[in-house]
């Protein structure tokens, strides 16, 4: 039973071919198709046109132009994280504001939002793919966006989707990039965010500086002024992608090479091991606590920035509204990630909106998709802390909130961590190598280069 | 014991080894109690004083206010109740047919019979999650998905070897003879199970209720996984739910888990007394 | 002649002549060979379809590089997901981790509960009181527990203010910085969550102690031990012995609480054998090589309980035979 290839994942995969050329480009007015007009829905590449091609002719060819919403009552179920906690901030916007907008300017489709926590939702997409038990459309972690495409439990979008060029191609290129799989997208982004750097002038006043450090040189003469002072100049919670990239980017290094196939070389780079000297020199210096090689039982950096214990680190906008609430006297300083060799880099965390290839209402879930890219859905998430995906709403997000400047611009040249199948294991391998070379244990470039053995394998595998 | 200690409190002097007993369990308590009245302490704390350093036991300023927002916010007062349901169901269920598995275990000799028991036994020691996808795959062939009654066939069945092992451990100890007696009397299985060994189970019977009671109201993986309909969460879902994203208000997580605890505190308190009947056995002479 | 207060009322008269051969014979005229079946059939066809038939599921996964997709085809492995678990060495630090949690927290609480059971057995005030206390470590959920722990062995929790600032024990330790400090707070998290749970068993149990035995022993001059070590350690044994199976199975079970407060940390350190299991299985997608580690576990602890009901069972083989 589960051990054949069945004859249903032949049969979806050719319905989805058929889809994707009958509705792409179908959508768009301007249909400067060659004489492919009113050919049948067989592939004919790119161009394939729909049976109408004619917007608004009223067929049931709902994929086509403007026809908005189902002839037959739809519900698609929207499996999401959006509670945030106590928080119903999000949750508000979405069930009072946001989807009945949608509903109503596209009737026929209800749409039904399940919240599930956030630290279980990877959990429970697995064990509903094991047991083909999954909603229609799903909020996921970009970080899990490969793994699932792999398993053919997300369903491909580029090429389905009917105005994916044009949606694709507003968004922010990091962002995209983690929904990308095997040469194809599995998810469009959803929301974003990045770390930047935040410090305090407290701090800045102990280190006797007058502006956040902007360089790893301003760094270098940070750390001199604080070592011995009981601030440590900059404070993370861990080794993994999400905390070593921005340096090891902005250092001018990366840990594979273009096309994802090799670490080794690439990782132990001597750029590199420079980086993560310089970190580690700072961490014997106790510049640099131990929170960083996992001592759970050391003060948070949401604790220690403003008890002014840290005097940077690495954070993103959602410290906003938990430091308001907790520390309320407190003013952070929030700043681009310090210029290595390789410029200001940051790394891209965010959400994507995917489909799940097993969803009895592709096309419906399909216009769900596409309207969660429209301003009215990316601003009003912006306002409750979703920053927008949509590079040309940047500029109006910062005008309702300039808070958001800093952010937006690191997401210019923010890139996307690895992108592959086993992107935790590829986190707890950094983590776990990584860890005796802060320690003293072992050289930065021994321990590199064990890291980009272990992630070689991965990368060539599963593709 | 002296009659000093028996005429108990008609003496003024305290007798002292009543009072060490009295200073090893105040000790003990203190120590069992201490991490528990720091969480009680902070869900009346706003959000700015949860976890200080040093920390901090009385709060200053107290407030009410999680437990008005645990108990109001969602669907509390609904998941409360669908816990409160399965897991009443669930230990009655399992009692029943845990008990009677015990009685067959201790009173017969029946071929297969440590053959099973070791099968019964070895559903102990399966770690849980492993099994949480081939159940899963079973659960919706079984159309139990998504529905608390299906949780309460999952929770029994999940119960069962536990219950049957203290079961039998606690009917063993019950002396043959009486048995025999009610046989001569001519009365049969199902009647010396209900009327002779059920009565006088009756600690292990209030043991085996308080635990199931608790296992079922507290659990949370398998209730994540087939649970998909907000209105039919269980507790721990819901208060997993007050969990952020990239923060979590503690002391609103401390006060639903306070309010989660009471039914289980009840059903101890109400069960409690069953350990110090004395058993009618123990009667018996000679 | 003993006479026995049944519990419908009517007094009968047990005890006449043994004569063992004939009510034997009556035993098997009148008693259904069917009856233990009968009894057993609903929970144990219950029992084997949800639990022991997933069971043999799971050990079939572990056979295979198993993909958790319905159609998607897995190839089969062999034992070699066990072979790949002897040469890991994370699976050995994991065991190792496991047992040491086990061997920590099992002994502990069967004494301490022992010692409680004890203690509000006999005349002590406000005994319901102590009852309720000792239990609330137990009701409380994992979850709670586990991150009050973490913070209370913070760099800058209560226990370092306790042992340093008010007794001037120790320094400030770093308890989750490191593999055995970290060990040294999760066994204490396992211990204190336990002890109100062995001791709801023995306080069962203490029920049981035949009093006129205990009085007997007194007036023939045994001292408090002589009296524990003849009369109530029989008599509580079968008690003891489950507590010690179960202690041992959840020891070697342990996964909330390390999840929580060290996520296996630093770099894997404190890995247990169940968070290994479920890194590998959930994040990895690994499911054909955690269902291997989960079914190492389980045949380890199914030999150690057999070995314990065997090596410790009741003098006279009552209870386990």
């Amino acid at each position: 039973m589960r051990f054949t290839r069945s004859r249903t994942g032949l049969a979806l995969a050719a319905g989805l071919i058929m889809l994707a050329s009958a509705c792409s480009s179908a959508g768009s007015t301007d249909s400067n198709s060659s004489a492919n007009g009113q050919s049948s829905p067989s592939a004919t590449g790119g161009a394939g046109a729909s049976g109408t091609g004619a917007p608004g002719s009223g067929t049931s060819d709902s994929g086509a132009g403007p026809s908005l919403g189902s002839p037959t009552p739809v519900t698609l179920t929207f499996w999401g994280t959006y509670g945030n906690g106590g928080n119903t901030a999000q949750t508000d916007v979405l069930n009072k504001q946001l989807i009945p907008a949608f509903e109503k300017s596209h009737p026929g489709i209800t749409v039904k939002y399940v919240d599930i926590p956030y630290d279980d939702m990877s959990q429970k997409l697995t064990t509903g793919a094991a047991g083909g038990e999954l909603p229609d459309v799903i909020r996921s972690d970009i970080g899990w966006v490969a793994k699932f495409a792999q398993l053919g439990v997300f369903a491909q979008l580029d090429g389905a989707l009917p105005d994916w060029d044009t949606l694709s191609k507003a968004v922010y290129p990091g962002t995209l990039a983690a929904d990308e799989w095997n040469g194809h997208y599995y998810g469009l982004p959803l929301d974003t965010n990045t770390r930047v750097l935040i410090t305090s002038q407290k701090a800045l006043d102990k280190a006797g500086m007058n502006a956040p450090p902007k360089t790893f040189d301003d760094l270098k003469a940070m750390a001199g002024k604080l070592k011995g002072s009981g601030t440590a100049l900059f404070a993370d919670s861990g080794l993994q992608g999400w905390n070593i990239l921005p340096w090891i980017w902005s250092g001018g290094g990366d840990i594979t090479n273009a096309d994802h196939t090799k670490a080794s070389g690439i990782l132990d780079s001597d750029t590199n091991v420079a980086t993560i000297q310089m970190l580690v020199d700072w961490y014997s210096q106790g510049l640099i606590p131990n929170l960083i090689t996992g001592n759970s039982g050391a003060t948070s950096t949401s604790d220690g920035m403003p008890g002014g214990k840290y005097a940077t680190i690495f954070d993103g906008p959602w410290m906003r509204d938990i430091w308001s609430a907790q520390y309320p006297d407190f003013t952070p300083i929030y700043a681009p990630i310090p210029a290595g060799p390789g410029g200001s880099i940051s790394v891209v965390g965010g959400e994507s909106i995917v489909m799940t290839s097993a969803t009895q209402h592709k096309d419906a879930a399909m216009q769900f998709i596409s309207w969660t890219q429209s301003e009215q859905f990316q601003l009003a998430m912006a306002k409750v802390g979703q920053m927008t995906v949509v590079q040309a709403l940047g500029d109006k997000e910062v005008a309702e909130d300039s808070f958001y400047q800093t952010f937006a611009d690191q997401l210019k040249t923010a890139k996307a961590r690895l992108s592959i199948p086993q992107s935790s294991q590829v986190d707890t391998i950094l983590s776990d190598e990584l860890t005796p070379a802060f320690k003293g244990d072992k050289s930065v470039k021994d321990a590199l280069a064990a890291a980009a053995a272990k992630i070689d394998p991965l990368l060539t595998d599963g593709t | 014991m002296t009659a000093a200690t028996a005429l108990g409190g008609s003496t003024r002097r305290i007798h002292p080894l009543i009072a060490l007993r009295l200073v090893a369990l105040v000790v003990g308590a203190v120590i069992m109690v201490t991490p528990l009245a720091y969480m009680i302490s902070t869900s009346f704390k706003s959000q700015a004083y949860v976890l200080t350093f040093p920390p901090q036991f009385i709060p200053h300023p107290a407030t009410v206010a999680n437990y008005q927002q645990a108990w109001t916010s969602q669907d509390f007062a609904r998941y409360f109740a669908n816990s409160l349901g399965v897991a009443i169901a669930s230990t009655a269920i399992s009692l029943l047919l845990s008990s009677m598995m015990a009685y067959a275990f201790a009173r017969f000799e029946f071929r297969g019979r440590e053959v099973m028991f070791r099968i019964l036994l070895l559903g102990l020691m399966v770690p849980a999650m492993m099994l949480i996808i081939p159940q899963f795959v079973l659960a919706k062939y079984l159309h139990l998905i998504d529905s608390l009654p299906g949780l309460v066939v999952f929770y029994v069945a999940g119960s069962l070897s536990w219950n049957t092992f203290l079961l039998r451990g606690f009917f063993s100890s019950i002396p043959a003879e009486l048995d025999q007696a009610m046989e001569m009397d001519g009365a049969g299985s199902w009647s010396r199970y209900w009327r002779l060994i059920l009565p006088l189970s009756r600690p292990a019977l209030a043991t085996a209720t308080i635990f199931t009671f608790l296992a079922c109201w507290d659990e949370f993986p398998w209730a994540l996984t087939v649970i998909n309909t907000p209105t039919k969460r269980t507790l721990p879902m819901a208060i997993q739910l007050f969990h952020g994203q990239n923060a979590t208000q503690w002391g609103l997580v401390f006060a639903a888990s306070a309010i989660a605890v009471v039914p289980v505190i009840v059903v101890f308190l109400l069960l409690q007394r069953h350990f110090v009947q004395g058993l009618s056995v123990g009667a018996v002479k000679g | 002649m003993p006479v026995i207060d049944l519990p419908g009322g009517a007094p009968a008269i047990a005890g006449a002549p043994p004569r063992s051969p004939s009510r034997r014979e009556r035993r098997s005229r009148h008693r259904s060979p069917l009856a233990p079946y009968a009894f057993l059939a609903p929970g144990f066809l219950l029992f084997l379809a949800l639990i022991i038939y997933p069971t043999v599921r799971a050990f079939q996964m572990s056979l295979y590089d198993w993909k958790i997709v319905a159609n998607a085809s897995s190839r089969f492995l062999g034992l070699d997901n066990y072979v790949r678990a002897f040469h890991d060495p994370h699976f050995w630090t994991s065991l190792s981790n496991s047992g040491v949690y086990m061997l920590f927290t099992v002994p502990p609480q069967i004494v301490l509960g022992l010692v409680v059971a004890s203690l509000l057995n006999a005349k002590a005030p406000a005994r319901p009181l102590f009852r309720v206390l000792f239990y609330l470590p137990v009701v409380t959920s994992w979850v709670v527990v586990s991150l009050l722990f973490t913070y209370l062995f913070s760099d800058d929790g209560l226990v370092n203010y306790a042992l340093s600032d008010v007794l001037h024990l120790t320094g400030h330790v770093s308890w989750l910085s490191d593999r055995w400090t970290a060990m040294v707070a999760i066994c204490a998290l396992g211990v204190w969550k336990g002890i109100g749970w062995s001791m709801m068993i023995f306080l069962a149990a203490l029920q049981g102690v035949p009093k006129d035995l205990v009085e007997a022993a007194t007036a023939d001059g045994a001292g408090r031990w002589g009296r524990f070590r003849a009369v109530t350690l029989p008599a509580i044994w079968p008690a003891a012995l489950v507590v010690t199976v179960m202690l041992v199975i959840g020891g070697f079970n342990v996964f909330t609480s390390v999840l929580l407060m060290t996520d296996g940390g630093p770099g894997g350190q404190t890995d247990v054998l169940l968070t290994y299991m479920y890194r590998l299985a959930f994040s990895n997608l690994d499911f054909g090589y955690g269902s291997a580690i989960a079914v190492l576990l389980t045949a380890g602890v199914f030999v150690l309980s057999v070995v314990q009901l065997r090596v410790f069972r009741e003098p006279g083989g009552a209870l386990t035979k």
